[in-house]
């Protein structure tokens, strides 16, 4: 899927294609825009795949997994 | 000689006593074990205000969080707990990213680095994006290294304004600190900005490297790494030799330190909120690490009224926040109209910001969503602020090559109106809304030229739609890719470049509603 412009990345197991150099929020808003909102409201948490907090402007590679969460 | 005998017994003990009490910088404590803490930040763009707590988890508490003065009072507290044996690390990308560090080049952040003593720093990706000048300048002007093993130059050199690494002592070890970058910079970075620069894969540049700051007495290996947390995991499980790896890049909380082959892998998150805090015990004669850190390797960074802060930073960030009030008053332009927004139609200030993108990616065509401009700017003198007002959000421009077909299906799309209109420069778009949705849109021209279905045309777009936002999952489907300026900094400078400017509704977006 990895090619020189696009990398696949996964939100909540589900496949996203965004542009390479992208970043966190950008795999919310390709892949539902209303998680993005939500993640901007502070109403869900982010976080990689081993369950570790993840800033919305951080960095992703060819099959990084982005995790939502509403918060407690 | 009873009596010398006991004077001597007691000048041992007073010398034992001594040492124990007072041990000098360089004397090794008892037993094989030394401790070192390692002290890290990363990704911290330009955070140096505190800031409210829901900005970064969204809870309502009214805390205040991150903040320099703050940070520099509890990095000041863990030295004071290791004084000999204390490092600290930046992960990179300190720079850009907040107004304050922005218009001033990223100087408040550096004069602030360089107060707290930094050992080291590796180079992000994102200190590339004032250009090669602006980093240079940086680099001259700091008091420690700006650490990258795998840039070289045109002519293979590594570049002047970093370093491969560094050897501290530290406890009476020698400590090797190797940097890294990541090696999208290039792909995510404005391309001009690292021109004539040649990024290599970390795994074939750092074996090499190992071994020679071992030969030169390393007794332990730190990578400072801006790479992102499962980069370095890999990095730390395929490269032999590596005690810590000191991340950045994926702004990842790592409270538990993760271990990847012999390394142990941290990273503070993002914006000045943690302060990083490793402590380990290494092998005097073999550098191992024995112990370390286990958990709440990260301590949150709270600047409320009864926390510490270092009153030196604390009139750093003050004066820089003057200057900032300062700047944001000054005029960056000026206009004649009146500029308004609208969603539901063609706007003046939509053209100017479309134009400004257009302009500063050197495109042909531009889109900016209505959504994006947030108030309007009446006639006369434009401020820096009332550009950070009408345009709040932290956007980039991308610019990518779109077929005519594409353009039209995102021209279609949008005409569902279930978001506001796009903005455009460089065509001409006509809808005929008393079609049903999918068949509305009904003429669109490029220099009055029909769109081309097969063509492809270069166009700018700012990151939020790039990433196909408003619905426009069809923006995602460009090809070769730029990431360019950011959005704010290019109308400043087209308002610089061309005020008094006098932006009108030209026929761009034509409506037919009845």
């Amino acid at each position: 899927m990895s090619d020189k412009d696009n990398i696949k990345v996964y939100v909540n197991g589900r496949p996203v294609k965004i542009y390479t150099g992208m970043q966190v929020k950008h795999a919310l808003i390709a892949s539902d825009e209303s998680l993005y909102s939500q993640a901007v409201a502070g109403d869900i948490e982010i976080m990689d795949g081993d369950g570790f907090p993840i800033g919305m402007e951080g960095a992703l590679r060819e099959g990084s997994e982005i995790r939502t969460r509403r918060k407690k | 000689m009873h009596f010398r005998s006991r004077s001597r017994a007691l000048s041992v003990f007073i010398l034992v006593l001594i040492f124990s009490v007072f041990p000098s910088a360089e004397t090794p404590a008892r037993g094989a074990a030394a401790e070192i803490t390692i002290l890290h930040v990363n990704d911290t763009h330009g955070h140096i205000l505190p800031l409210p707590e829901r900005n970064r988890d969204g809870s309502p508490g009214s805390a205040l969080i991150g903040g320099a003065a703050n940070l520099a009072a509890m990095i000041e507290k863990e030295r004071r707990a290791n004084p000999s044996g204390t490092l600290l690390l930046s992960g990179g990308d300190m720079f850009q990213g907040t107004p304050i560090s922005n218009v001033f080049r990223g100087r408040p952040v550096l004069e602030i680095m360089n107060e707290l003593k930094f050992d080291a720093m590796a180079v992000g990706n994102h200190e590339f994006d004032w250009g090669r000048a602006a980093l240079e300048k940086l680099s001259a002007a700091a008091a420690f290294p700006f650490l990258t093993a795998n840039i070289r130059d045109s002519r293979g050199n590594v570049p002047k304004w970093a370093k491969q690494y560094i050897i501290l002592r530290k406890n009476s070890l020698n400590i090797a600190v190797i940097g890294l970058t990541t090696t999208d910079t290039p792909i995510s970075i404005k391309p001009g900005n690292v021109k004539g620069l040649i990024f290599s894969r970390p795994e074939n540049v750092l074996p090499v490297l190992i071994r020679e700051v071992r030969r030169k007495g390393a007794d332990m290996v730190i990578v400072l790494s801006h790479l992102g947390l499962d980069a370095d995991r890999e990095l730390g499980a395929a490269v032999p030799g590596i005690q810590v790896i000191v991340g950045g890049h994926s702004h990842t909380a790592v409270f538990r330190p993760v271990t990847a082959g012999s390394a142990v892998v941290v990273q503070a998150k993002c914006c000045g909120e943690y302060l990083g805090v490793l402590r380990l015990k290494v092998d005097r004669k073999t550098g191992e690490v024995l112990s370390h850190t286990r958990e709440g390797a990260l301590l949150t960074v709270y600047s409320r009224p009864r926390d510490p802060a270092d009153a030196r930073i604390a009139g750093i960030v003050r004066g820089y926040d003057d200057l900032i009030r300062g700047e944001f008053s000054r005029a960056v332009g000026e206009t004649s109209a009146d500029l308004a927004r609208s969603s539901r139609q063609e706007s003046n200030i939509g053209n100017l910001v479309a134009d400004a993108m257009r302009n500063a990616a050197g495109a042909q065509i531009a889109f900016q969503n209505s959504g994006g401009i947030r108030t309007d700017i009446p006639r006369g003198k434009i401020t820096m602020e009332q550009v950070f007002t009408a345009l709040p959000f932290d956007n980039y421009i991308v610019a990518i090559d779109l077929t005519g077909r594409r353009i039209m299906q995102i021209l279609e799309r949008n005409a569902r109106a279930d978001h506001g209109l796009l903005q455009v420069s460089g065509l001409r778009v006509a809808y005929d809304m008393r079609n049903e949705p999918g068949t509305r849109l009904a003429e669109v021209s490029l220099n009055g030229v029909p769109l081309d279905p097969e063509r492809l045309y270069r166009v700018a777009v700012n990151d939020f739609l790039a990433a196909g936002g408003d619905g426009l999952a069809e923006f995602r489907e460009g090809k070769n890719i730029e990431y360019g300026d950011d959005l704010r900094e290019a109308v400043v400078r087209y308002l610089r470049d061309r005020s008094p400017v006098n932006p009108k509704i030209e026929g761009r977006i034509n409506i037919i509603r009845q």
